[in-house]
């Protein structure tokens, strides 16, 4: 029974990671790129339009992240905490920052208010990115410290939030007014994604020395990163990117997994019956809510609404 | 003073949770009388009465989108700045919020998500569905959390293995008096500050003349309802609590011997009881206050029913404007009671708040401190003034204010037309 529901939780942390990585990777990655793939007020807006019904909702992946370790892994929590303390408050403060502009920048008309916190959005996405980057990186090394290997693996992970945004953006921001966007979009897919492969092989030679993602165990997902990413930059460039920039991000996030080195104890009985038992009931709702969500607005609205 | 981390980290969460709370009251207020309005919508079939669900849903969702910030750095910082807490106590103080993340604010968030993009995409009754599992998971939510801050209250439960907290009864956890009275004084008080804020934007509207399809009236009704009804269920909720605040709990022992308790009590905690109670006075005379001010609201509205000549005297409608300050304060007032009554424990009997404290350098501190306290004080002072901007606007030009296809300039080609 306790090695079941263990095996369960640790599953349900590696879940939350990975699609916290995956759907959050699209509307923070989009939200990097405003300045980007948007000229002028009125494509800015669309570019906050296409991220506004999905934080909300790929958010609470990581408030639930967040939850799983605080309840079923606190030595695990310990763990990262003792290690990262200011990269998270960065982390907190990105998030914060980002959140702030997406609830405000409508609240009042006028350009320069909407500019501010446009501005905030793209901050605090790259604080965001950069974050997760350099967490990632410090937890797949295992040790905290700067080294070739964590600045070059951060600033990757960075590139493929970038690469899930672009990916996302060449779908979403299609529409007669701002095909502009979404074409800029789709020709950065190739470019991130180039940057991103350059960064990836930076990355591995970083890593034989120092032995840093451990041997055989990170070889496999590194490959899969690597054909993903070739994919994009190559042949099948914007077209299959949603899929492939989604492989992509969630690579990261399995090897902390495969090579971190987390200390993962087994939760005792009484504390998974108890989660699991309240939680089993509820994984359906969750369920229909984030796909009823994702399936109802994948066309934009045509009337302006509470975000955008 | 602000070179020790564990006054500033306190100070800090003291912020942090003030703010989230004031918020989160509002939230909890709004939601059923919002629910109840689309209800009634729903029934009637009629698209003009979603006019009031749309303004008391804008208020909502201003008012949330601060909840929610508070909330995700709370999370984070009760992770960053208590490493203490979490890891003797993950597994029982920290297994609710746990279930309180997954099971009520990732289905709220989603569900508020369909809600707020469904207006024109979904049945009428899919949509009122989507704001009741909102209505649904935010109380649940706040069930679950205070679980958890009933736990340090009186810790239940649980034994010691190895220097961590192992759960070993979880309906002791669930129904711990601490948790589920505290439930009772949440939510009473919560709607109390609802019906504050329904009466004063309700009587600004009315003063002016203002009630479209009689929303004011039915506001100034529904606010004048509880005002009378619940302050007596929030004393009650609230006094039975101080008992709690006498006892032991029945885990006592487990950790430190009662020699030991009495030094760490003794030797206090380094604040002086004056913040404790000045908070319990500002709460007890705030809430005092309230349960005169329901009969007297409730005449009032009698006589302007009976005597519709009194209507005139639109005048008597301004004090009203002040009315949300008294819970408001009566609520902070007595989170900071309970939470300094608690000190210099952390989970009483079991961890003082100086081993709850992650450490770290008095710069890191005040680093942390210096940059999310006047980020949260600049973002809540926003949030105030929009709410307070919206509220006074009334139904016309709310964030949710139905936008119409003659709305928008003959001008505007219709590529420009924008989308959500």
């Amino acid at each position: 029974m306790s090695d079941v529901l263990s095996s369960l939780s640790s599953l349900l942390l590696a879940l939350f990671v990975v699609g916290y990585l995956v759907l959050a990777g699209a509307d923070v990655g989009l939200g990097m790129l405003m300045p980007r793939v948007a000229r002028g007020p009125d494509q800015r807006r669309r570019v906050v339009a296409a991220i506004a019904p999905y934080f909300l909702a790929t958010e609470v992946w990581l408030v639930s992240l967040v939850g799983v370790l605080a309840g079923l892994f606190p030595s695990v929590e310990h763990h990262v905490v003792a290690r990262l303390w200011p990269v998270l408050v960065a982390l907190a403060a990105g998030l914060l920052v980002r959140d702030a502009g997406l609830w405000l920048r409508s609240r009042v008309p006028g350009a320069g208010w909407a500019a501010l916190w446009d501005g905030a959005v793209v901050a605090g996405s790259w604080t965001l990115a950069l974050s997760w980057g350099w967490v990632l990186a410090s937890l797949i090394a295992g040790e905290p410290g700067i080294s070739l290997f964590t600045v070059a693996c951060a600033l990757t992970v960075a590139l493929l939030f970038a690469l899930r945004g672009v990916a996302f953006g060449a779908e979403r921001l299609v529409g007669e007014s701002d095909a502009e966007s979404a074409d800029v979009a789709a020709r950065d897919t190739r470019r991130i994604a180039l940057a991103a492969l350059a960064g990836t092989s930076v990355t591995a030679v970083a890593a034989l020395p120092s032995g840093a993602g451990v041997g055989a165990a990170a070889l496999v997902p590194a490959v899969v990163l690597a054909a993903a990413l070739a994919a994009t930059a190559g042949l099948s460039g914007p077209m299959l990117s949603r899929h492939t920039s989604a492989v992509a991000i969630s690579v990261p996030g399995v090897l902390v997994a495969v090579a971190g080195g987390l200390p993962l104890a087994a939760v005792p009985d009484t504390t998974a019956v108890l989660v699991w038992s309240v939680l089993a009931p509820a994984i359906p709702v969750m369920l229909i809510g984030q796909v009823w969500l994702y399936r109802m607005t994948r066309r934009p609205s045509r009337s302006p609404g509470f975000f955008a | 003073m602000f070179d020790d981390p564990l006054l500033l980290a306190r100070l800090q969460f003291a912020f942090t949770a003030a703010t989230h709370y004031m918020f989160v009251a509002l939230t909890l207020g709004l939601a059923p009388y919002i629910l109840v309005a689309q209800l009634r919508a729903a029934l009637s079939g009629d698209r003009t009465r979603m006019s009031a669900v749309r303004f008391w849903g804008g208020l909502y969702l201003v008012n949330y989108g601060m909840g929610v910030l508070s909330g995700l750095v709370m999370e984070l910082q009760l992770a960053l700045n208590w490493s203490g807490l979490q890891e003797m106590y993950g597994y029982s103080f920290g297994a609710p919020l746990a279930l309180e993340t997954m099971t009520a604010f990732f289905v709220e968030s989603t569900f508020l998500g369909l809600w707020i993009f469904g207006w024109d995409r979904m049945g009428r009754w899919a949509h009122l569905g989507c704001f009741a599992v909102v209505t649904a998971t935010a109380y649940m939510s706040a069930w679950w959390v205070l679980v958890s801050n009933g736990f340090l209250r009186n810790p239940v439960g649980f034994e010691m293995v190895d220097g961590v907290a192992h759960l070993t009864d979880p309906v002791a956890l669930m129904t711990n008096p601490a948790a589920t009275m505290a439930f009772g004084h949440i939510v009473t008080g919560a709607l109390l500050v609802g019906a504050a804020v329904i009466i004063a934007t309700s009587a600004h509207h009315l003063r002016r003349g203002n009630d479209p399809q009689r929303m004011f009236s039915r506001g100034i009704t529904y606010g004048t309802l509880v005002m009378c009804l619940l302050p007596i269920p929030v004393a009650a909720f609230g006094g039975v609590q101080f008992e709690l605040f006498d006892q032991a709990p029945p885990t006592s022992g487990q950790t430190y011997t009662a020699a030991e308790i009495e030094a760490v009590e003794a030797a206090g905690d380094g604040v002086p009881a004056v913040v404790g109670g000045t908070a319990d006075i500002l709460m007890m005379s705030m809430w005092g206050l309230m349960f005169f001010l329901g009969p007297v609201l409730l005449l009032g509205r009698l006589v302007a029913h009976f005597a519709p000549g009194v209507r005139r005297m639109r005048w008597a409608l301004y004090p009203l404007a002040v009315l949300p300050f008294l819970p408001y304060l009566a609520s902070v007032g007595g989170w900071v009671f309970r939470e300094t009554n608690r000190q210099p424990w952390t989970v009483v009997h079991h961890l003082t708040t100086a081993d709850a404290v992650t450490p770290m350098s008095p710069a890191a501190a005040a680093v942390s401190f210096g940059l999310f306290t006047p980020a949260f004080a600049l973002l809540a002072a926003t949030t105030w003034w929009l709410l307070v901007r919206f509220a006074r606007r009334g139904p016309e030009g709310g964030p949710l204010a139905e936008h119409r296809d003659d709305d928008s300039a003959p001008a505007e080609s219709p590529t420009s037309v924008p989308s959500f």
